[in-house]
């Protein structure tokens, strides 16, 4: 198990290598050049002068690359152009948003698409299957910010019955230790404060967990199907196990190789999509601030935002893999 | 006449089922499948014939029902949109756009993809360790990131951000062509060709590339869906065509979305018509799916 780790720990350092070098170049072919893409577009030439010499850019290429890596290593990101504050104090502020919308909407999606696609594979060819698989295709196939604005409109415009934007309401206070709101509220034993956080949670997870909702449900009917058949099946429900037994540990729990295969490739798929629920809810996220960045050509916080994202995607990869070697020992060993 | 002879005129009597003859005949019994193509083929008709279809010029602005002030009505069916353009219109000639959109970016993709995945497949070793290590970078940032990336430094507007998708369909299509190649590389066949001295270029393009391309043809379907949705989701972010008067339907959703409390239907329109092209392309990708798959051939 620990060489399985290590030899996955190794083959991170080219991607990681590869995806400096690949922001590297992105930087250096942004119109106008680096400089100015630090300093913004109304920058004079003595400022672009002085940092070119400041940064090294006036060097040979490869001196300067080696340069960047190494503040890069020290998630050194430079300052953004629009609030002047280091990009790394910006994405602490940040990113914890983000991760929390990732988490609702990912345990919505696996709470509500394990039982429906479980249903769906136990009702085969029923009226269940038939919603569940039109609602799939529909999940997939419905852009997810238009969605999102449909959500907002019925839910919070309409029916008034959840908030519109936002992560807690401007009334209520509550120290932020850890900004993952819900957390901070529990910490600080408000339940106010908590009843609020979930409330502004709702609408944005929903949205942003839809598809993994509609991938999930799919993928669990096909697995449960598939076990279905197996003979350890029959053979359980011929020595006479009650069905609910059989259901949870022997058809249950052999589908859940593929289906925790499946919510870990929907990790680049939330980060993604978080970027548009974000925008729609004015969720103040990882999200937000890059589409904010692209509109004031912020270049320093989109290239800090869009190597960190890709970072922890990496990771996120990393830990999937990991835990798929936990649950099937048949990996480890390929 | 032996009795070897008998059964020879017997198996020749029977027609030779190929792989595309069965995948047709079970895609015709596939309903999704038939729904995505009737879908499918409703749009391609739409995009092809706008301007006959089109009762007003898309771009023509009026102040009659500007402001969404006026709703649908039998000379608007759609009603009027917030600079009085007739929606109708604007939705047809909308889908030529998305047509558009769809094919040129699963081009980039699919033709860059391929010929990266089919060198890194056919020639392996080091050229293969460099191509794939390329790809697994460029999967490790978020799709529409990269995109959102790539659109910064190209600048917005339409080409640039089908450029942009394409782009990131590139590491999909170049993994699953190296993947089907290196399984096709050690058939018999291919042996067979290379043993009577075929040129290696020539066993690629004619003996290995027909066989491995199925996949490919699945998920170039099922691209499109997706591409028509991340063009969607750019528009979305202000990165769309530059021009306000384009009638692309991610664009139209995005401008008319402020109005959703006076004129709902102008946003839900256009949001409706992505849901259903992107709808046709999913159903025919995974009737295809089904239909191509050869574990399930000879069934039907």
């Amino acid at each position: 198990m620990l060489r399985f780790v290590v030899r996955r720990l190794l083959l991170l350092v080219p991607i990681l290598l590869g995806l400096s070098l690949l922001v590297f170049f992105w930087i250096r072919a942004l119109p106008g050049g680096p400089a100015q893409a630090l300093l913004g577009e109304r920058a004079t030439a003595e400022s672009i002068a002085e940092i070119e010499e400041l940064y090294g850019l006036d060097k040979p290429v490869h001196e300067q690359y080696f340069t960047y890596l190494g503040t890069v290593v020290k998630l050194d990101f430079g300052t953004s152009i629009t609030s002047r504050r280091p990009v790394t104090d910006e994405i602490r502020e940040r990113f914890p948003a983000t991760i929390e919308l990732a988490l609702a909407a990912m345990l919505f999606s696996v709470l509500v698409g394990i039982p429906l696609g479980f249903v769906a594979a136990k009702r085969y060819g029923g009226v269940v299957d038939h919603l569940s698989l039109v609602g799939s295709l529909i999940g997939i196939s419905i852009p997810i910010f238009f969605l999102a604005i449909l959500l907002k409109y019925l839910f919070a415009v309409k029916l008034g019955w959840l908030p519109t934007v936002g992560r807690i309401s401007v009334l209520i206070d509550v120290p932020h230790p850890t900004r993952f709101y819900v957390l901070d509220a529990i910490i600080a034993g408000n339940v106010e404060a908590l009843v609020d956080t979930l409330k502004h949670l709702v609408l944005p997870a929903v949205a942003l967990g839809s598809i993994p909702l509609a991938v999930i449900a799919r993928i669990t009917r096909a697995a449960v199907l598939d076990v279905q058949n197996e003979d350890y099946v029959r053979t359980a429900r011929a020595k006479g196990l009650a069905p609910r037994v059989v259901d949870v540990r022997h058809v249950l729990r052999n589908a859940l190789l593929p289906i925790t295969t499946i919510i870990g490739l929907q990790a680049g798929l939330l980060l993604s999509g978080a970027v548009l629920t974000e925008t729609v809810f004015a969720w103040p996220g990882m999200g937000t601030w890059l589409v904010d960045a692209i509109e004031t050509r912020n270049f320093p916080v989109l290239q800090g935002g869009i190597l960190f994202v890709a970072l922890v995607f990496v990771l996120v990869n990393l830990l999937v893999d990991i835990s798929y070697a936990i649950i099937n020992p048949r990996i480890r060993y390929s | 006449m032996s009795v070897a002879e008998l059964e020879a005129r017997e198996i020749a009597l029977e027609r030779p089922s190929g792989l595309w003859h069965d995948a047709w005949h079970r895609l015709k019994r596939n309903p999704g499948a038939i729904v995505g193509f009737v879908l499918v083929l409703s749009f391609v008709l739409v995009a092809v014939f706008a301007p006959v279809l089109a009762p007003y010029d898309p771009r023509r602005q009026g102040l009659e029902g500007a402001l969404g002030s006026s709703g649908p009505s039998l000379d608007h069916p759609f009603g009027l949109d917030q600079l009085g353009r007739d929606q109708l219109s604007r939705i047809i000639f909308g889908a030529r756009f998305s047509l558009l959109i769809g094919i040129v970016s699963v081009a980039v993709g699919l033709s860059v993809g391929l010929v990266l995945g089919s060198i890194a497949g056919y020639i392996g070793g080091f050229v293969d360790t460099v191509i794939m290590r390329l790809m697994d970078v460029m999967l490790s940032i978020p799709g529409l990131l990269l995109a959102i990336g790539i659109v910064a430094m190209l600048g917005p507007g339409l080409t640039q951000i089908m450029v942009a998708v394409g782009a990131t369909q590139i590491p999909i299509f170049a993994r699953l062509l190296r993947g089907s190649i290196l399984a096709q590389r050690e058939n018999d066949f291919v042996l067979a060709a290379r043993a009577v001295g075929v040129p290696r270029r020539t066993i690629l393009a004619s003996h290995i590339l027909p066989n491995a391309i199925s996949p490919v043809i699945v998920q170039g379907t099922l691209a499109l869906a997706t591409a028509i949705i991340d063009v969607a989701g750019l528009g979305f972010l202000g990165l769309g065509p530059q021009d306000p008067s384009t009638p692309e339907w991610g664009t139209m959703l995005t401008d008319t979305t402020r109005y959703l409390q006076t004129a709902p239907y102008l946003a839900l329109i256009p949001g409706a018509a992505i849901v259903m092209s992107v709808l046709g392309f999913n159903l025919i990708g995974d009737g295809l799916r089904e239909a191509l798959d050869p574990k399930l051939r000879g069934r039907g």
